[in-house]
């Protein structure tokens, strides 16, 4: 038979067995080094072996049940995507979404985990190991090219598992049903066993032999069987290698290993376009006036993000929403968001809790993150208030699962009004609960929360405007610095002005425009044909902000903290506008 | 206070570390400066130790040199289980001593790449990895089998014994000698057991390990 590309199949690559909890497997195939763990979730991983930071394998890395650790620099990649979701250097910013570790193709089938080729059809289909009960036996490496260890397996005798010590070993049968096997059965004393050898071309000089035995032995034989079999492997091996020493001289990639995911979506500029299509899986009442949704991919898979992101939802009525990600560490195959119904809002959350069903299809922005969480604070204390838990569920799971300092204090109207409660529960030890609250006994409980600061301490506040400003007022007022207090607004509800006219100047692509009263510098610039990126254009989210070189903006945003304002060397071009006549921006 | 001369790099005083911690002993690092100093062959040691070796323990002016001596020294005055060295257990005890003797084997192979590598000593390295791969793959299939059996240490008990403590430097640190562990999956999985039993500290060159859940 002639042999395929082994690079258009797919190969074991490790025992199932092999995949205990927070453990990475370190595996070879073609050449390729692999990282191989399994998620808390029960997702298997498989990666290149090497951090794409300075190239430390991963396979030494932590899996957390989450994401995988780098031992060198501490850069973490999230489970499922291979996303990098943190980088301790940069404590402060969201990494780039380029940055995700290669990964492969992954299958599971007669106990062993299988990867190659992301387009073969599956694992081989062996007839003697369907439906039946079969036992994987131990993987042995032999230091010999997989075509010379597929010949020796072919001469392979063994008793049947039911006729172990009655005799010498036979082999009554040899068949071969796929490139990279060898099924060899033996009858004897009325029993029959068959092992299928299954061979893991490792690289151009070295396998590893994974024999599956059919049918699984009885229990109280299991032991026997897997030592008789270890010991004719063993006798096989020290014949295959011909007295060779047992070094690992490891050998260059015999194939090319295709990536099971392709380049990342380019960085989209651009106004708000819809680049994901998500479709509804779950839809629940989360608490009072709160609805949660799941949204999976329609195709592919979703975008990365961070704690603190938020996704564009674009409804099938023209409005465009913000809503926050509550995903935890590791969840990273569905996006998980809730929306509270404004009963006098513009309509948004009234179509999403009306009109939007499981099975629908949505378009989303991917994810930004311009609440980014710090993983590197000596204490965290996240404020929310009602809906504005959203985004703050995603940090207090990502802090849990690090074992890092902090607290979740939660004001809502009552019991009714918590939502997702069902993943605050398990954390329940560092959220208090603030329920019922005047304005005024608010107002106290955050002087109280933020009575006490300390230096690398770090307080994250999402909930109503008022709230917010209370929250930093209070916190500027005990000596918390501005840097320390992170926010983030739902909407801006400060009064606007847009009668202002002014000169703009773009430094980096040397071209000048007019913004006229009641046009906003946003607009001016899209009709330029110059397309910033852009999310809640009200002046909250922070996504169109550009760097002023010259001139003195006229801030009308509730993005950026006083000092960012008083520098004045950044705006947010949506609402924004010039005291100055002109302003230079670096665009 | 008993008293370890010792040198942090070295795997044989990391296993006295090891079962002092492990054993919550309360003591005294006396640092002797192996390399590049040599201090462990100078004439004042070797009033402590004639062989010129670390590890020495000193409790209470008991000498007792060999890094396999003194863990059963250590086991059997602080651990008051008696799982540590099972001295009631003839066959334990047999299954212990020879992978205490298995041990001066990986120190012999993968210990010694590591010195050629690491502190400019003068072995045979392709020697001394073959060497170790061959008593790693011994070991991988052994503690594979321990598996088989719902076991999880060198010898057939449910607690860890010496033995261990006696394996698990040269294991962990054999990268440094170009030794890979990947045909070693079972062996990879009984050092991460090693590293989350109670009172482990880590050494340079061993690279900390998640906890489980809960």
């Amino acid at each position: 038979m002639t042999v395929p590309d082994p690079a258009s199949l797919l190969h074991p690559v490790a025992a199932g067995a092999d995949l205990v909890p927070r453990h990475v497997v370190q595996s070879r195939l073609l050449g390729r080094a692999l990282a191989i763990w399994k998620a808390d979730d029960g997702f298997i991983n498989i990666w290149e072996d090497r951090c794409i930071h300075r190239g430390m394998r991963l396979s030494a890395g932590i899996n957390d049940g989450a994401e995988l650790v780098c031992q060198y620099h501490g850069w973490r990649y999230s489970n499922r995507n291979g996303n990098c979701s943190y980088i301790p250097a940069h404590p402060g910013e969201a990494p780039a979404r380029a940055l995700r570790v290669p990964g492969f193709a992954c299958a599971e089938r007669y106990g062993l985990v299988w990867s190659g080729s992301p387009s073969a059809a599956g694992p081989p289909s062996i007839p003697t190991l369907e439906d039946t009960e079969v036992l994987p036996l131990r993987g042995l490496p032999v230091n010999v090219p997989a075509a010379l260890a597929l010949k020796g397996l072919a001469g392979y005798s063994f008793r049947p598992a039911a006729a172990l010590g009655t005799g010498s070993p036979v082999a009554t049968g040899t068949d071969t049903h796929s490139p990279y096997s060898v099924t060899v059965t033996a009858a004897a004393a009325g029993a029959e066993s068959s092992v299928v050898f299954f061979v893991q071309p490792a690289d151009a000089g070295r396998c590893v032999i994974r024999p599956v035995l059919s049918p699984a032995p009885a229990p109280e034989e299991r032991l026997a069987v897997l030592r008789h079999h270890a010991r004719g492997l063993e006798e096989l091996r020290t014949q295959l290698e011909d007295r060779r020493p047992p070094e690992i001289a490891v050998q260059p990639p015999m194939a090319t290993l295709a990536p099971l995911r392709g380049d990342t979506t380019a960085p989209t500029a651009g106004g708000r376009r819809p680049q994901v299509q998500v479709r509804v899986v779950r839809k629940w009442l989360t608490a009072e006036g709160i609805a949660a949704f799941e949204l999976g991919p329609v195709s592919g898979e979703l975008p990365s993000f961070q704690p603190g992101a938020h996704v564009d939802v674009h409804l099938p009525n023209g409005l465009v929403r913000q809503y926050s990600l509550t995903n935890g560490p590791g969840l990273t195959g569905v996006y998980r968001i809730g929306v509270k119904l404004e009963p006098q809002g513009g309509g948004g959350s009234r179509h999403m809790h009306d009109s939007v069903h499981v099975g629908d299809v949505l378009d989303l922005s991917e994810p930004r993150n311009n609440f980014p969480l710090r993983r590197d604070a000596a204490r965290t204390v996240l404020i929310a208030g009602g809906i504005g838990i959203t985004p703050l569920v995603a940090m207090a799971q990502t802090l849990a699962r690090q074992g890092l300092t902090w607290e979740l204090h939660y004001f809502a109207q009552s019991d009714d009004h918590i939502a997702f409660g069902e993943m605050l529960d398990p954390l329940a030890r560092d959220v208090t609960m603030h329920l019922g609250l005047t304005p005024e006994q608010t107002g106290d409980e955050l002087a109280e929360i933020t009575r006490s600061y300390a230096p690398e301490n770090h307080t994250y506040i999402c909930g109503p405007g008022p709230m917010i400003e209370a929250a930093r007022a209070v916190a500027a007022e005990a000596g918390w610095p501005e840097a320390a207090v992170h926010f983030e607004y739902f909407k801006n509800e400060s009064p606007r002005d847009d009668t202002s006219a002014f000169d703009v100047s773009l430094a980096r692509s040397n071209r000048s425009l007019r913004v006229h009263a009641g046009e906003s510098l946003l607009d001016a610039l899209r009709n330029k044909g110059v397309d910033l990126p852009s999310s809640c254009e009200q002046g909250a989210c922070g996504t169109c902000l550009a760097t002023v070189l010259e001139g003195e903006p006229d801030h009308q945003d509730v993005y950026l903290s006083g000092t960012e304002r008083t520098a004045g060397d950044r705006m947010l071009t949506c609402v924004s506008r010039a005291k100055s006549g002109r302003l230079v921006l670096d665009l | 206070m008993i008293k370890l001369y010792d040198y942090l790099l070295s795997a044989n005083c990391y296993k006295q570390r090891l079962l002092l911690n492990m054993l919550d002993v309360p003591h005294e690092l006396v640092p002797v400066e192996f390399h590049p100093g040599r201090e462990h062959e100078s004439a004042e040691f070797k009033r402590i130790n004639t062989l010129g070796h670390i590890p020495v323990i000193d409790d209470d002016d008991f000498i007792l040199r060999d890094a396999h001596a003194i863990l059963i020294y250590l086991a059997c005055k602080f651990d008051g289980a008696g799982t540590w060295y099972p001295t009631g257990d003839p066959r334990l005890l047999g299954e212990v001593t020879s992978w205490l003797q298995f041990a001066d084997g990986t120190t012999n192979t993968a210990a010694a790449a590591r010195l050629h590598v690491n502190f400019g000593y003068d072995f045979d390295l392709k020697a001394c990895q073959v060497g170790a791969h061959r008593l790693f793959r011994v070991l991988d299939e052994h503690l594979w089998f321990r598996e088989q059996e719902g076991l999880g240490w060198v010898v057939s008990a449910p607690a860890p014994t010496v033995g261990d403590i006696a394996l698990f430097p040269d294991v962990a640190l054999s990268g440094e000698g170009g030794i890979s562990h990947e045909d070693y999956p079972a062996l990879r999985r009984w050092a991460e057991r090693v590293q989350r039993l109670p009172g482990f500290i880590d050494m340079p060159g061993v690279l900390p390990t998640a906890p489980l859940p809960g």
